[in-house]
């Protein structure tokens, strides 16, 4: 009887590596929450990988093989992701898309580093997730001190001398406002006010009337939107003309409601473009077989941004001829890859965080709309 | 110096709008000894109701900017002060013989049941009063631009407190509110009606508290289902700064809070404005324990 398992046992594992080793299709995992709080977001990432691997296998597949796409649902929870990490590794996928959140994120990255398996994520933002030296870790998305860093370029650019910055002690809005502020004095740019205001609270004037005193060339603000739509307002009310910039936690159409529209034009924010905006003749003609397909375009940037961790990966497999993650993730690290994504020019730095700015800038004009400016 | 004078302005519009607030507190703790704890969601309950009314009837439209604001105002006060009337008579005149903590936790049962019913009604999104119902005009005095709304909601703030003194310390009424305040047991003695009286503090103040939110809600344009809490957390410390269970405490508690908050934040520090305006009122309470204005002393709560 025993032996009859393991000869039967033995079979079946001979059977499976023949298998894997005559497969006419290479298979790349999604992990992706399709169920729980994120599952809109998980469902558009599935849909976007889905449309490119098909796209793809129409025009012939990789090295002379169709694509498989291998989905695992990581519920938008880090359990949960660990074990759709350890189906996918036993699965003989060559790469894995994914995920959203951050910390959904950490929990599988061990899991697919120790099976040698290419990592892409597309939202998880968390700068310490490239910091910890894994090598086959790559994101599509910008990391959270980004956005500073775009926020004091695009300052300098407009030829602000002297910026007044105003954040609202959460750590994400406190933490942009370091970055930027630190980046900017570097550069040699007058930081006149450095303050907090109390979220919640309806009125700004006396920060408004300190902020007018120190006579800055433009308020850098890095809360949120409910806030800032009162400062404009307040600051209309004023009669004080300073244009205001903002972090892309404003990037809210309530802010218009909350602010009125005469006292939110004029207003510059950052963020990562909504889908429709993206500018590439690729990206539009994808989002209009999307819309066809799915009845509306994809919710936002970050489902957009597992579609390019699909062409990543597929580029770097039709580039070096190989599937063997070592030498792809060689080749992305590399800096020399040129990859035409979603989202722009894909490129990754040592660490695997992507290259370029992803970020961009809106100004909200009279009509209240958003509009993205050009670079 | 004449940032001084604009930072002096901004608080005193946001002290008016405390004082209003406050006055609430005050007037029921003088009458009960009892915090009302459910007056800031009264508050936001007058913002709402603003909001509604204004955008269901169109009264502005109808009857011109001015008068429909007034008609709103009156409308929003009575709502108010009839929500307030009967959550005396649900949740603390059933209380009125039990200990003083079992009517303070009643308060804060009432205030949470408020709130999750705007909220409930209304949903947690951010709500907007539509915009140019008030003209938003800057008048210049003396290299001050100040909005004409700040002075209009300032002035409302001054006339209602002025008429309430004028009510308490001229009227039969008011004065039996006083003598209640004073001693409830003599004054039943004397022929009033304190549970007569006690509805009428529950009918003015939540009524103050009403237009104070639909002045806010106008003002501002933004409401949300917790606003009380911000509101009613700083009036009920102008309350006690000017001695609670006083009423021009509560107008003097109000309008120097404001000013202190616009001070610290324009010579100390914006983050830390609160914690200044805190550290003002321990310090009275240290040098006066009952307040400004208080004269006697707050012995529980």
């Amino acid at each position: 009887m025993k032996r009859t398992v393991v000869w039967g046992l033995t079979w079946v594992m001979v059977l499976a590596g023949a298998g894997l080793g005559l497969a006419d299709s290479i298979k790349i995992g999604l992990m992706a929450p399709v169920t729980g709080s994120w599952a809109s977001e998980g469902e558009d990432m599935k849909h976007i990988v889905n449309l490119l691997a098909a796209e793809l296998n129409a025009k012939g597949g990789l090295l002379g093989q169709q694509v498989e796409v291998v989905l695992e649902d990581d519920g938008g929870d880090p359990r949960t992701a660990s074990l759709a990490a350890q189906r996918l590794a036993t699965q003989g996928v060559k790469a894995v898309i994914g995920t959203y959140g951050s910390s959904v994120t950490e929990a599988s990255q061990s899991i697919y580093d120790e099976s040698s398996i290419l990592q892409v994520a597309n939202g998880s933002t968390a700068i310490r997730l490239t910091e910890k030296g894994l090598k086959y870790f790559f994101r599509t998305c910008p990391r959270d001190d980004e956005q500073g860093r775009v926020a004091a370029q695009t300052i300098q650019k407009m030829g602000f001398k002297k910026v007044a910055i105003l954040h609202d002690n959460t750590s994400y809005a406190k933490g942009l406002a370091d970055e930027g502020n630190a980046l900017l004095k570097k550069d040699g740019v007058q930081i006149v006010f450095f303050d907090a205001l109390t979220p919640g609270e309806r009125d700004f004037t006396a920060i408004l009337t300190k902020l007018k005193a120190a006579k800055p060339d433009v308020v850098f603000f890095t809360g949120y939107f409910p806030e800032l739509g009162l400062i404009l307002r307040q600051k209309k009310e004023m009669n004080w003309p300073v244009p205001f910039i903002g972090g892309d936690a404003t990037n809210n159409p309530d802010l218009v409601k909350i602010a009125g529209k005469d006292a939110a034009a004029g207003y510059y924010f950052l963020s990562p473009p909504v889908p429709q905006d993206l500018p590439y003749e690729k990206t539009k003609a994808f989002l209009k077989s999307y819309t066809a397909k799915h009845g509306a375009a994809p919710g936002s940037i970050w489902a957009v941004l597992a579609g390019d961790g699909f062409l990543t990966v597929t580029e770097a497999i039709k580039t070096t001829k190989t599937t063997d993650p070592t030498k792809l993730a060689a080749f992305l690290h590399g800096g020399k890859q040129k990859i035409s994504g979603l989202t722009g020019e894909i490129g990754f730095n040592a660490k695997g965080d992507r290259v370029g700015e992803v970020y961009r800038v809106y100004r909200v004009d009279a009509g209240g709309n958003f509009v993205l400016q050009a670079k | 110096m004449e940032e001084f004078f604009q930072q002096l302005t901004n608080g005193l519009a946001v002290g008016g709008i405390y004082a209003l607030i406050a006055l609430g507190y005050t007037m029921v703790y003088g009458v009960l000894k009892l915090i009302n704890f459910a007056h800031g969601d009264l508050f936001t309950l007058g913002a709402y109701l603003g909001l509604s009314l204004l955008t269901s009837l169109g009264l502005s439209g109808r009857l011109g900017p001015l008068a429909g604001l007034l008609l709103l105002a009156l409308l929003v006060m009575g709502f108010v002060a009839l929500t307030g009337a009967l959550l005396e008579r649900a949740a603390y005149r059933p209380l009125r013989q039990s200990p003083r903590l079992s009517a303070v936790v009643s308060a804060l049962g009432a205030s949470i049941f408020l709130q999750n019913t705007i909220m409930l009604l209304y949903g947690a999104r951010i709500h907007v009063y539509p915009q140019d119902i008030l003209p938003k005009v800057a008048i210049d005095i003396g290299g001050l631009s100040i909005p004409l709304v700040r002075i209009l909601v300032f002035v409302v703030s001054l006339l209602l407190m002025g008429a309430l003194y004028l009510f308490i310390q001229r009227t039969r009424l008011g004065t039996a509110i006083r003598a209640a305040a004073i001693d409830q047991a003599a004054a039943r003695l004397m022929g009033i009606n304190v549970d007569q009286v006690i509805l009428i503090v529950f009918l003015i103040g939540p009524g103050l508290g009403g237009v104070a939110g639909l002045l806010v809600g106008l003002y501002y344009g933004q409401v949300n289902f917790t606003m009380g809490w911000v509101y009613g957390l700083k009036a009920f410390t102008a309350a006690i700064l000017g001695g609670i269970g006083n009423i021009p405490g509560a107008m003097v508690g109000g309008l120097i809070l404001g000013v202190i908050e616009a001070m610290g934040a324009a010579y100390i520090s914006v983050a830390w404005k609160d914690a200044i305006a805190f550290m003002v009122l321990i310090v009275i309470l240290i040098v006066r324990p009952t307040g400004i204005l208080g004269e006697r002393v707050a012995d529980k709560i």
